[in-house]
């Protein structure tokens, strides 16, 4: 299910009801937060709770006789179990039909005609968040980062917690397990503040994403008849920056609030994103979990910058190669990520070359800018279905268009800039602070106020259920 | 409790997994903002309440009615599962969805057909989807528009509904559709095309010139109540600026004659549907719901009655019912040209179900069935719809 659903609030009062009800022991309650958070998962696909298990009991396996083991040589065999297992099922789910049909092709290009049964296998919503996940525990472990699990409920119910478990934050064990070692319960003050954030969530995902991004979006990357001019491919792309940062990072504050609701606390996902100055500023602040995992169990690994600047470049490429992969199984999310490995390339030779200059205020607002900009333009190859599409969107973007028509009207694009243009001002003005530190300035009336609008505003908008973006990936 | 603390911390000092390279990630610090947010919660309640009230009594006096269920794609599939099982299904675009009273059928037959028309949609892909399952062996009642269902290519709204099928009947879709449901028998603002975007975006009658804005769509012009019964929304029998929408949506059908060569592949493709449906002991009769003459004359020019309805029939050895043929069914009321308004739906389905019961052995006219309509049913509401 989904967080702007009805289902959702339905479930998520009976959860909240059994997890504050004084009658249930510490030890209960962790188990109806498991089944709550296996029939969360279930109400998508019931059959795809078994992958779960498997992740879950191969993990905990994994690290149990990894601390078991006397030897190097099979500690190291149980982490490849791991890795081989939880990436297999992500290989098998996610990609099997990506290498499949890279594999006609190139068999193609050689004058082989191989013709497979069509791939019809069904993506389970979030795998990819929760192998990522279940894989940091037993990587920790095998790097000795942290001990197992001290039970094997306190680690299924990491794995599962509904709030992370489908679209992240990707969390790490050391960051949720020992949370459910002792007793917790959200205070009054702690649930309502959790409850103000599901409502800023919900208000980016079911207002600002689907209601007045989304449709702007589609005008132009969903139509194939008519070539987008310049204003338009802007203004959609444009529309998309601020649609894909409504749906993740309102996914990403929905799951806080609601983890907050249960006296949980979740790291940040994302940072005032679009405010960046620069690309590795931009992937401190967007989707922090991800970012983060990929660096340290991908990026350092490979070599980091420990190795000259060659071997930097090559491990910065491959990271975000593999991120872009991450994303989706088409070659667009693998171009998507290798300009940013670019972009992150130049900027390091960049701060190398020039090294002690220091940015005055102007400066910092044209090149956060800048990155604005650039990150735009790699949003082009993340939304376009294929390459061709993504052409058509640089060249009128470019404002090289031939014949273009005019696709979005006058009154929705109107609205659509006016939106991105509030979130780029935001995150700029709020780069150095947090949400939390700005909140306890403002006066009550104006913080509640703008609470009770942002709830209005979601309940007349209604949503149509749509799901979030990142449960595709 | 460790990771939650009372007061925003200074900015800075609340870090993240990006400030810890390549260790373990500590339990994380969620600061929460010293404010009463008890209190605060507690008002803004309040304050939601009184706001959905004015919002709700808005919506009413705009119309809107509780019990306006609204479509969606699992509703389609919750019927669509139900068809299998049922001796009767329609099946169409938006006309003979708007245009047949379930109530008034089963009042003549005894038997209450499932809905599975799609507005939007050509009748054609419906009818394939029903083709192409085993398990279907009744009776099909495809409603036709020509230019919908001889369209050259695409499906149109419907093609998620038939396509995502099983998704749509996924545990958390059907808890949806039931909330969702009883909802909407309760209040009248949850109505997807009075949504807050849907209404900005309506303040736009054109500001951009050469593009199809909002003004350009079909906005609200049904209701929908259990089992898919559509009707004609009552206020567009009464607002002249929203049924001037309806009308300016529809661009009067005006486009390119659809190439013989096209009608003659759909009606093809039809009869071997329809050959396939026998096969099964199943079987499909044809209906021609009307359209006012504005539309009529430019549906006539894009595809001739002679060469899209006639022939269809011949082609697929199937019987039809025009509404041009019902004698109690002439010059109904089209309020935006397209779709009857309620009481003339009922009308036309007294028409054309009198009729069809002499076409098939399936159905049969019970004893005790009400007297049949006719135009002056609905003919009062004439003016109104000027």
């Amino acid at each position: 299910m989904i967080f702007n659903s009805l289902t959702f609030l339905v479930f998520f009062a009976f959860v909240l009801a059994l997890h504050t009800a004084p009658f249930f022991s510490w030890h209960q309650k962790k188990i109806n937060l498991l089944l709550a958070s296996y029939i969360f998962y279930a109400a998508w696909n019931p059959p795809f709770v078994a992958l779960l298990w498997i992740s879950t009991v191969v993990d905990w396996w994994a690290a149990q006789w990894m601390v078991r083991a006397r030897r190097e040589r099979t500690r190291k065999i149980w982490m490849l179990t791991s890795v081989i297992v939880n990436l297999g099922m992500l290989g098998y789910f996610k990609y099997g039909g990506f290498l499949l049909d890279n594999f006609v092709s190139m068999a193609g290009s050689i004058g082989i005609i191989y013709q497979p049964p069509k791939w019809d296998i069904v993506l389970p919503v979030g795998i990819s968040f929760y192998t990522f996940a279940t894989l940091s525990y037993t990587l920790d472990v095998y790097l000795r980062r942290s001990k197992p699990a001290g039970s094997f409920l306190n680690y299924a119910l990491f794995v599962t917690f509904f709030p992370h478990l489908v679209a992240g934050p990707i969390m790490r064990p050391t960051e949720l397990v020992p949370q459910f070692e002792e007793p917790r319960k959200a205070k009054a003050n702690q649930m309502f503040f959790g409850f103000a954030l599901l409502t800023l969530g919900l208000f980016q995902k079911v207002v600002l994403a689907d209601g007045f991004l989304a449709p702007v979006v589609e005008k132009v990357y969903d139509q194939h008849d008519k070539v987008p001019g310049m204003l338009d491919s802007w203004a959609a792309t444009l529309a998309f920056a601020g649609q894909i940062f409504c749906d993740f990072a309102g996914y990403s504050t929905s799951a806080i609030g609601v983890a907050l609701c249960l006296g949980f606390a979740m790291p940040d996902n994302f940072r005032f994103p679009y405010g960046a100055v620069g690309f590795s500023d931009f992937w401190r602040r967007w989707h922090i979990t991800l970012s983060s995992w990929l660096r340290d169990y991908l990026y350092i690994p490979l070599g980091g910058n420990r190795h000259g600047p060659a071997r930097t470049y090559a491990a910065l490429m491959g990271t975000m190669l593999l991120g872009g992969l991450w994303h989706g199984a088409n070659w667009t999310f693998v171009v998507w990520g290798g300009l940013h490995g670019l972009y992150l390339s130049v900027e390091r030779w960049l701060r190398a070359r020039f090294k002690g200059f220091t940015p005055g205020r102007a400066t910092m607002v044209g090149l956060a800018l800048l990155t604005f900009l650039l990150i735009n333009v790699t949003w082009v190859f993340f939304r376009a279905k294929t390459f061709a599409g993504a052409g058509v969107i640089l060249t009128g973007m470019a404002g090289m268009a031939e014949k273009p028509e005019p696709l979005i009207a006058g009154g929705p694009m109107i609205v659509a800039l006016a939106i991105v243009t509030a979130i780029f001002g935001t995150h700029l003005a709020m780069r150095n602070t947090t949400l939390e530190a700005v909140i306890e300035r403002t006066p009550v009336l104006v913080v509640a106020s703008a609470w009770t609008l942002m709830a209005f505003a979601v309940l007349i908008e209604q949503g149509q259920g749509n799901a979030f973006i990142y449960f595709a990936f | 409790m460790r990771g939650l603390r009372e007061g925003a911390l200074r900015p800075g000092l609340r870090l993240t997994a990006a400030n810890r390279p390549g260790q373990a990630q500590p339990v994380p610090t969620r600061d929460i903002p010293a404010l009463p947010w008890m209190r605060m919660g507690i008002i803004v309640f309040l304050l939601l309440v009184l706001l959905l009230a004015a919002w709700e009594w808005q919506m009413r006096r705009l119309n809107l009615h509780a019990g306006d269920l609204g479509d969606s794609p699992q509703a389609w599939a919750e019927q669509r599962r139900l068809a299998d099982t049922n001796p009767v299904t329609i099946i169409g675009d938006s006309r003979i969805l708007f245009d047949t009273d379930l109530d008034r059928f089963e009042a003549l037959t005894g038997v209450r057909p499932i809905q599975a028309s799609i507005v939007g949609t050509t009748a054609r892909a419906i009818l394939m989807n029903f083709a192409n399952d085993p398990e279907f062996h009744g009776l099909l009642i495809l409603g036709l528009a020509e230019t919908s269902y001889y369209r050259p290519s695409g499906v149109g709204i419907g093609k998620p509904y038939m396509d995502n099928l099983s998704k749509n009947e996924k545990p958390s879709q059907v808890s949806g559709l039931l909330l969702d449901r009883y909802l909407q028998r309760h209040v009248a603002f949850l109505d997807p095309e009075y949504r807050l975007s849907r209404m900005v975006n309506e303040l736009d009658r054109g500001i951009r010139s050469g593009v199809d804005g909002p003004y350009d769509d079909v906005w609200k012009i049904s209701e929908t109540f259990d089992d898919r019964q559509y009707f004609m929304w009552d206020r567009i029998n009464r607002d002249r600026h929203l049924r001037m929408h309806a009308r300016w949506a529809w661009g009067e059908f005006k486009g390119k004659p659809i190439p013989p060569t096209v009608i003659a592949k759909v009606n093809a493709r039809s009869a071997e549907a329809v050959r396939r449906i026998r096969a099964r002991g199943g079987d499909v009769i044809f209906i021609r719901p009307p359209s006012s003459p504005e539309l009529r004359v430019n549906e006539e020019a894009r595809v001739p009655k002679a060469t899209g309805w006639e022939r269809l029939l011949v082609a697929a050895n199937a019987k039809g019912i025009h509404a041009d043929d019902l004698d109690r069914a002439q010059k109904l009321i089209l309020p935006e040209w397209s779709h009857l308004t309620r009481k003339c739906a009922a009308v036309f389905t007294d028409a054309y179900v009198r009729r069809l019961v002499e076409l098939t052995p399936r159905l049969q006219l019970r004893a005790n069935a009400p007297a049949p309509l006719s135009r002056t049913d609905c003919v009062a509401q004439r003016n109104a719809s000027r």
